[in-house]
């Protein structure tokens, strides 16, 4: 008896699931290489991206078909994106006491972010695909790319600037901050938050509950002001 | 529970689609749909439990459904690597200098409010 591999190996890769199950699997190996390791290069989200890539070069699969046959959880993006008000609304409730603090440090926070990012770019030579998908990494992810296919940029682009962002203010904003004198609980979440988004507010935790609760707030609301704001000035300015 | 709050999600994320299309296609969508729904939580004063349970339990997930979208960079490929040293240079240098500004005004917004409390 002979065994038809190539139907076999046609069925499983044309499989309308393949994607989806590829995914899960690229992300439950980076998740527990991640709890192992606890190393903060090591981003779950980053790590399933690098082998998920490597999986579809390494089988000649090409992308369409992978976005194809992982819809299924790309759908879901839409209503998380939706669900992201609900932290943001227990977090607004929460800054009453240093209201003006907060709001001016956000405002100044996410416009030298957007400003240093794309001016620091432009001075290095970069072209403006790769400049308009700079503007939003200060929001967190999945507003990030919204914005920067709203404005012109490769949102998968954005969506690995920001984790790229997210990482390396993770692994240097501690120390920075240290070393500048910033010792203020809040501050110091203030500062993790708006720059370094998730990554930034899980170290912000482990420094202390005050400073992770100003981190996640920071994270909401420079997300929500970004995507507010973002394609307004866009629009102005072009 | 979970598919009640769920409803609510979708229901806002279309109604976001509806106003972006009418009114205001500078903004997206789902965007809008989050503003929306912000809106109505402040209205209403409080997180309702389905609500609840279906957003923590997206949101747990959300890292996961993020890599199918990024994944696309794969096509990107050849831009990253022409562009490598301007994209590696803007990324640190934006993320540190923002990074120190922010934590410093920070901490001097707060000590002044503190001062002025402090002096009736």
């Amino acid at each position: 008896m002979s065994l038809d591999w190539q139907a076999a190996w046609q069925a499983l890769v044309g499989h309308p699931l393949f994607g989806f199950a590829l995914t899960l699997c690229a992300y439950q190996l980076s998740l527990a290489l991640y709890e192992k390791t606890r190393w903060v290069v090591l981003q779950p989200v980053l790590l399933s991206i690098i082998l998920v890539i490597a999986s579809l070069w390494a089988l000649g699969i090409g992308f369409d078909e992978y976005r194809a046959s992982s819809e299924l959880l790309t759908l879901l993006l839409g209503p998380t994106t939706v669900a992201l008000a609900v932290p943001l609304y227990l977090n607004l409730r929460r800054i009453r006491q240093l209201f003006w603090p907060v709001l001016l440090t956000l405002v100044c926070g996410g416009v030298a972010a957007t400003v240093f990012g794309v001016g620091l770019g432009w001075m290095l030579g970069a072209e403006e695909g790769v400049l308009r998908s700079m503007a939003a990494k200060s929001a967190t992810t999945p507003i990030a790319m919204l914005v920067t296919e709203q404005i012109g940029g490769i949102a998968a682009l954005a969506a690995v600037f920001v984790m790229v962002t997210g990482v390396l203010g993770g692994i240097f904003g501690p120390e920075l901050l240290r070393l500048l004198g910033v010792t203020h609980p809040a501050a110091v979440g203030m500062a993790l938050g708006i720059n370094a988004h998730a990554v930034g507010t899980s170290r912000a935790l482990g420094e202390g509950e005050e400073c992770g609760a100003f981190s996640a707030l920071a994270m909401s609301l420079t997300g929500a002001c970004i995507a507010l704001f973002l394609p307004l000035a866009a629009a102005l300015i072009s | 529970m979970l598919l009640r709050g769920l409803t609510w999600l979708v229901v806002f994320q279309l109604l976001g689609t509806l106003l972006s299309v009418l009114l205001l296609p500078q903004l997206p969508g789902p965007i809008l749909g989050m503003l929306l729904l912000l809106f109505f939580l402040m209205l209403r004063g409080r997180v309702g439990e389905p609500l609840a349970e279906a957003s923590t339990n997206l949101l747990r997930y959300l890292p996961l459904m993020l890599v199918p979208p990024a994944t696309a960079v794969m096509l990107h490929v050849d831009l990253i690597a022409r562009e490598i040293w301007a994209i590696a240079g803007a990324l640190v240098g934006s993320v540190l200098l923002s990074m120190a500004l922010t934590g410093w005004l920070m901490q001097r917004l707060i000590e002044r409010q503190a001062r002025r409390r402090g002096e009736p």
